[in-house]
């Protein structure tokens, strides 16, 4: 196991329920997502809601966001203060930037809204776009980018003002596979530019989440003895990978018990 | 498979330089057909060039386009106004029935309108500016407040995660986000207003114009004459359709990027 100790709760999501139209959605979903400390590292923390499509996961990450209120439970953050939009990053699906603007003005306005000056804002977006290598993209508007640039753009503008928190919402979808990987990397990197980055991906892929996580929720329904589900999602299962040994690991999707899991973690998912 | 067969292929692309040659084709195949035709109604070119030559010299024509322009211009500024302020309103939910309604009146038609405008204007250039302006005001909203109103909810949200405020998000996201599409739209709507003017203009003749000049060569029979003006200003409105096109270009050099060719 790695030599790693829990930290502060950094993220606590507690019992969220929500009703949208008369129909239940969320039902008491919580979960808690720890600051993980190891020794001569900066580890950031990659968590992963994993569920079926339609069982309500986006609606988590927008209430998670602040976009949306649910009908009760809470969303605090690591001062125990609820968390409001503007204070976490949030990565859509589609990667929605302003199409008016460059990718250095996209960058530029997220720091103007985010209360840098100028030159400050212009400093911090350089910066950004070398990290993600995108400076020669600079001056490119959104219509003249690819997928991979349009999400490493989307990444770099929620990066521009520091927030650490950042929720991603089916980061893995449409890739292939060395796009994948390339994704499953920056997520590890982005995560572990400081120790207390935390990423909350939302996501289906049940491999690529095992693969950059440290702790996986699954999101489902229950199920009546018929078979039939039951309105209402909430977390079915917790799987700590720190204290399965699956984490933090180059060449984890080899191993043996990453296979098992996985197989585990699929059979679960088609009850959900 | 060759640039010419190409073109007559269903959903293909063709380069620049092809469709240079159908223009020039369609446009010789006109000019023939026009210069061959037997109708007496029509008359030819020559007699139509000469026609030009005799407004634009014998009749001041060039003072009488100028009257016109100006009329146009000042509409479609005063229409520019108070549609995008009336379709930028419809993200408050409080003035959306106003936008509907305004946009209901579309239906009406300008001729009926000419006595209670009088009545309210006092007639003359006013009356002129107020019915073409309600005119392209009403077509202006219907399409602008589409625009606003089909905005993804998601570009609000990415706006709002990022800490905007409100007033940052409408002015980011409903007033430049859209900037190219009110060109557009614009541009469509100075065709309606310029296709309104020779009704507009022969309301009150005394002021001139080009519309008030074709409704006295129509009184006179003299189809050369009629057909000189429909010529100028078919070319006035194709020259203010391309500089709209490159207005867009030049404010908004994104939006040709969203264009997909096929």
């Amino acid at each position: 196991m790695n030599a790693a100790t829990r930290g502060e709760v950094l993220l606590d999501v507690k019992a969220l329920k929500l009703t949208l139209g008369g129909s239940l959605i969320l039902d008491g979903v919580s979960f808690e997502v720890i600051d993980w400390v190891r020794e001569g590292t900066t580890t950031g923390q990659i968590v992963s809601l994993l569920g079926p499509s339609g069982v309500g996961k986006t609606r988590v990450l927008r209430i998670l966001a602040g976009l949306d209120a649910p009908n009760s439970g809470a969303v605090l953050g690591k001062d125990g203060k609820p968390l409001e939009a503007g204070s976490v990053g949030v990565v859509f699906q589609d990667y929605p930037l302003l199409r008016h603007h460059t990718v250095e003005g996209n960058l530029e306005l997220a720091g103007a809204i985010g209360g840098l000056d100028g030159a400050e804002s212009r400093k911090r977006t350089k910066e950004l776009l070398k990290v993600f290598g995108l400076t020669e993209r600079a001056s490119f508007y959104p219509a003249q980018l690819s997928g991979g640039q349009k999400q490493r753009v989307a990444i770099a503008q929620q990066l521009v003002v520091p927030r650490q928190l950042l929720l991603m919402d089916e980061p893995f979808s449409g890739l292939d596979p060395a796009a994948l990987e390339d994704v499953m990397k920056l997520l590890v990197d982005v995560a572990n530019l400081h120790e207390l980055n935390t990423i909350v991906v939302i996501t289906h892929d049940i491999r690529a989440a095992m693969a950059v996580s440290d702790t996986l929720y699954m999101l489902g329904r229950d199920r009546k003895p018929d078979g039939t589900l039951i309105p209402g999602a909430r977390i079915q299962a917790t799987y700590d990978l720190v204290e399965l040994d699956l984490a933090w690991k180059a060449d984890v999707q080899s191993l043996p018990t990453f296979v098992a899991l996985e197989r585990e973690i699929k059979a679960k998912f088609r009850t959900l | 498979m060759s640039k010419i067969t190409r073109a007559f292929q269903p959903n293909r692309v063709i380069d620049s330089g092809t469709t240079g040659l159908i223009v020039v084709f369609w446009a010789g195949t006109a000019l023939l057909l026009w210069s061959l035709s037997p109708w007496k109604t029509l008359p030819t070119p020559r007699e139509i060039w000469h026609a030009v030559g005799f407004l634009w010299w014998e009749r001041g024509m060039g003072p009488e386009m100028f009257t016109t322009l100006k009329l146009i211009g000042e509409a479609v500024a005063l229409t520019t106004v108070i549609s995008l302020a009336l379709s930028y309103a419809t993200v408050i939910p409080f003035f959306r029935p106003v936008v509907a309604m305004t946009s209901k009146l579309r239906f009406l038609g300008l001729t009926g309108l000419v006595f209670p405008f009088t009545l309210m204007t006092g007639g003359g250039y006013t009356l002129k500016v107020a019915l073409l302006t309600f005119g392209m005001t009403t077509f202006f909203v219907t399409s602008m407040a589409q625009v606003v109103i089909e905005i993804p909810r998601a570009e609000f949200d990415h706006m709002r995660v990022l800490g905007s405020s409100e007033l940052r998000i409408f002015w980011e996201v409903v007033v430049r986000g859209t900037l190219d599409k009110a060109l557009d739209v614009l541009r469509q709507n100075l065709a309606m207003g310029w296709a309104m003017i020779t009704m507009v203009e022969g309301i009150s003749r005394a002021e001139g114009g080009v519309g008030a000049m074709i409704l006295d060569q129509n009184k006179h029979f003299n189809l050369a004459e009629v057909y000189a003006i429909l010529l100028v200003i078919l070319v006035l409105g194709l020259l203010m359709d391309y500089a709209m096109g490159a207005l867009t270009n030049i404010l908004c050099p994104h939006a040709a990027m969203g264009r997909v060719q096929r």
